[in-house]
């Protein structure tokens, strides 16, 4: 059987088949021989030679995460919305929320001129200050937000022209 | 002793000391909001009673709705937990006034070591050593006044401050304004109360702790101390104790000062004496006192063998310690490492989303103090906390390594965490050796960034057998999906593990 996954930009195409003696996957062509020691729902137990490794998963639609040996990895089903996604990376004028918040305070209105580093909103997650500061001299062209307002992740707060 | 206690908290807090009423024979009632409808320490407790909207002044801190159904429960007493409103004095007279126990010191006890200006004055009446610093009438004149005569670096501190909130460090007169001002900012939002006091800073400053422990008949002991230094946001995120900076003399010293700071107000039930140690003098100075459980209570449970929350409650009930000072000891070495939801490659940002799977780590003398499981949220309402892992081994030494195995060990998918920065915190020599002081970690972990993981091909073998084992549609749960019955090594005769094809 085939399968497609996606990890930044790039599509591996893997290959699983039975073999007498376990498994036979192939990774963009170059193989790999593998036993299924063990088989939980989220926990794998694979050997690959005389070495085991124990895999946790967990699926959250297309989107697969795995941790080995401490580290983490998620991996997408490559799909043509994935791709249209990474298409459109924001600019460095358009500043967006770090994390879901409320905004505390704006400092600054539609049109007003600012200077790199200027504090231009508060924002409170879990009562903690997050100050968005500019990235750069320039104008505030949009300001979407408005005191006590609540943004979610990545949400547009401020654009500079 | 209480046959019914209600726990005005939540996450671990709430869910270790339910497990303590469980040991003690007490039926536990919880309190919830409604993003916690489901969370683990409601799961867990005898009962739970739903108080209201996930926004804590309309739930975990609504004296009303929390006295309320603790009455309505048929509880005798309310265990406050830390945070929300374990130091809140007029919480603990309304419980009290209610005719209930508050399990904790007494309203006044809070109230006085609850204003850090106060606390500073009544330590110096009582002999404690204090930092040079201001507590007074604190308009911005006044302040600048008596910044020049304290000198820089020094701190302005919210007086009714605590984790780091509404706290500044000035290292010139030109940052004074800015520091001020935002002190101030932060303090009204977060106390409601925008008084400052100003603190000479010590620069590589050890942060060390004592836990006193005293009954209502006025025996009062301290369990030794923990070193809590190392810190990011003036937060901590490493605690351990005996500290590697402790020598006999000064530990002496140390507790006698904690214990007398305790005594000067008063104090009964579990608390913590903070200090301040400069590690070229050997002086320490009074910081503050935590009138409450601490989050790292756990390192002097595993060294001391008390079990802390359980004598809170005995406390509470009217018993008397059974043991003097001479009858505690320090057994071994015990760490703890807080595992948050947060980016430390941001600012230790904190972080929300969905825990898809969390695995604890096992072996002798780990423990693990949490809130959450597989399938669970970190949101924005709370503290981004996930879990403790605490370990404890004969040395400092052996308890380091099996922090390091623990974490290993240790499985959080879905959400990002501290995990990588503790092991190379861990690792790194300075912690070795025991030098850590509260500003090492921004010294030393500027542009911090987690090593490059190269994405391993076992991981994509493990992608592509992902699919044989879970059924697709959005209903069933992440990761917790029911086998395939086509999955090939479920087919009869097929691949068993351990045996020849």
């Amino acid at each position: 059987m085939r399968y497609r996954y996606q990890s930044a930009e790039k599509v591996y195409n893997i290959t699983i088949e039975r073999k007498p003696s376990g498994y036979l996957a192939t990774i963009d062509g170059v193989p790999f021989e593998f036993e299924v020691l063990s088989a939980q729902p989220g926990e794998l137990s694979l050997r690959f030679g005389d070495k085991t490794q124990n895999i946790t998963w967990a699926a959250d639609g297309s989107r697969r995460w795995f941790s080995m040996q401490g580290c983490s990895y998620v991996l997408e089903k490559p799909t043509r919305r994935s791709r249209r996604a990474a298409s459109e990376i924001a600019d460095g004028d358009t500043i967006h929320s770090p994390m879901p918040a409320q905004v505390r305070e704006v400092m600054v209105s539609a049109g007003e001129e600012v200077q790199k580093g200027q504090t231009l909103a508060l924002l409170e997650a879990m009562k903690m200050e997050i100050r968005i500061q500019a990235p750069r001299n320039g104008r505030v062209l949009h300001l979407p937000i408005v005191q006590g307002q609540p943004v979610e992740r990545d949400q547009v707060l401020v654009v500079i022209a | 002793m209480f046959s019914k206690v209600l726990i005005a908290n939540r996450g671990e807090i709430a869910v270790r000391i339910i497990r303590a009423c469980r040991e003690l024979g007490i039926t536990s009632v919880a309190i919830y909001s409604d993003i916690d409808r489901r969370a683990l320490h409601v799961r867990l407790a005898d009962q739970a009673i739903h108080l209201g909207p996930s926004e804590p002044d309309q739930s975990y801190l609504s004296f009303e709705k929390i006295i309320q159904a603790a009455r309505t429960s048929g509880s005798q007493a309310i265990h406050p937990g830390y945070g929300f409103l374990a130091e809140n004095s007029a919480f603990a007279r309304a419980v009290q006034e209610a005719g209930l126990v508050f399990i904790g010191p007494s309203p006044t006890a809070i109230q006085l070591m609850g204003d850090k200006g106060e606390a500073r004055s009544l330590m110096a009446a009582a002999g404690i050593p204090i930092l040079p610093g201001y507590q007074g009438i604190d308009d911005d004149q006044t302040l600048f006044h008596f910044a020049k005569k304290i000198g820089y670096p020094l701190l302005v501190k919210a007086s009714a401050g605590g984790g780091g909130k509404g706290l500044r460090l000035v290292s010139g007169s030109h940052e004074l304004y800015e520091a001020i001002a935002a002190a101030r900012r932060e303090a009204r939002h977060a106390f409601d109360d925008q008084r400052l006091i100003l603190e000479r800073y010590i620069p590589n400053a050890h942060h060390v702790e004592f836990q006193v422990l005293g009954d209502q008949d006025g025996n009062l002991l301290h369990l030794y101390e923990r070193e809590c230094s190392v810190q990011r946001r003036h937060q901590k995120i490493i605690e351990e104790t005996p500290s590697p900076l402790m020598t006999g003399d000064l530990r002496d010293r140390m507790g006698a000062a904690a214990v007398s700071a305790a005594k000067a107000v008063g104090y009964y039930n579990a608390g913590t004496v903070e200090f301040i140690v400069d590690p070229t003098t050997q002086e320490f100075y009074f910081l503050e006192m935590n009138t409450r459980l601490q989050v790292e209570h756990p390192v002097t449970e595993l060294v001391s063998g008390l079990d802390l929350v359980q004598w809170q409650m005995r406390i509470a009930s009217g018993e008397k310690l059974p043991f003097n000072q001479d009858q505690i000891i320090q057994r071994g070495h015990a760490l703890e490492c807080r595992l948050y939801a947060e980016d430390p490659a941001a600012g230790f940002l904190p972080m929300t989303g969905d825990i898809y799977r969390f695995l604890e780590p096992r072996g002798p003398a780990v423990r693990v103090d949490t809130g959450v499981t597989s399938g669970d949220t970190i949101s924005i309402h709370y503290d981004p906390l996930i879990a403790k892992v605490i370990t404890h081994a004969e040395e400092r030494v052996g308890a380091i390594r099996k922090m390091q195995a623990a974490l290993q060990e240790m499985v959080v998918l879905g959400v990002q965490t501290n995990w990588q920065f503790l092991q190379d915190v861990l690792a790194h020599p300075d912690f070795q050796a025991g030098k850590v002081h509260t500003t090492w970690i921004e010294e030393n972990f500027e542009g911090w960034q987690p090593p490059d993981c190269p994405l391993p091909p076992e991981v994509l073998v493990a992608a592509a057998l992902t699919e044989f084992q879970s059924v697709s549609g959005s209903q069933a749960p992440p990761g917790i999906t029911s086998l395939d019955p086509y999955n090939p090594w479920r087919v009869p005769n097929g691949y068993r593990s351990g045996e020849a094809a």
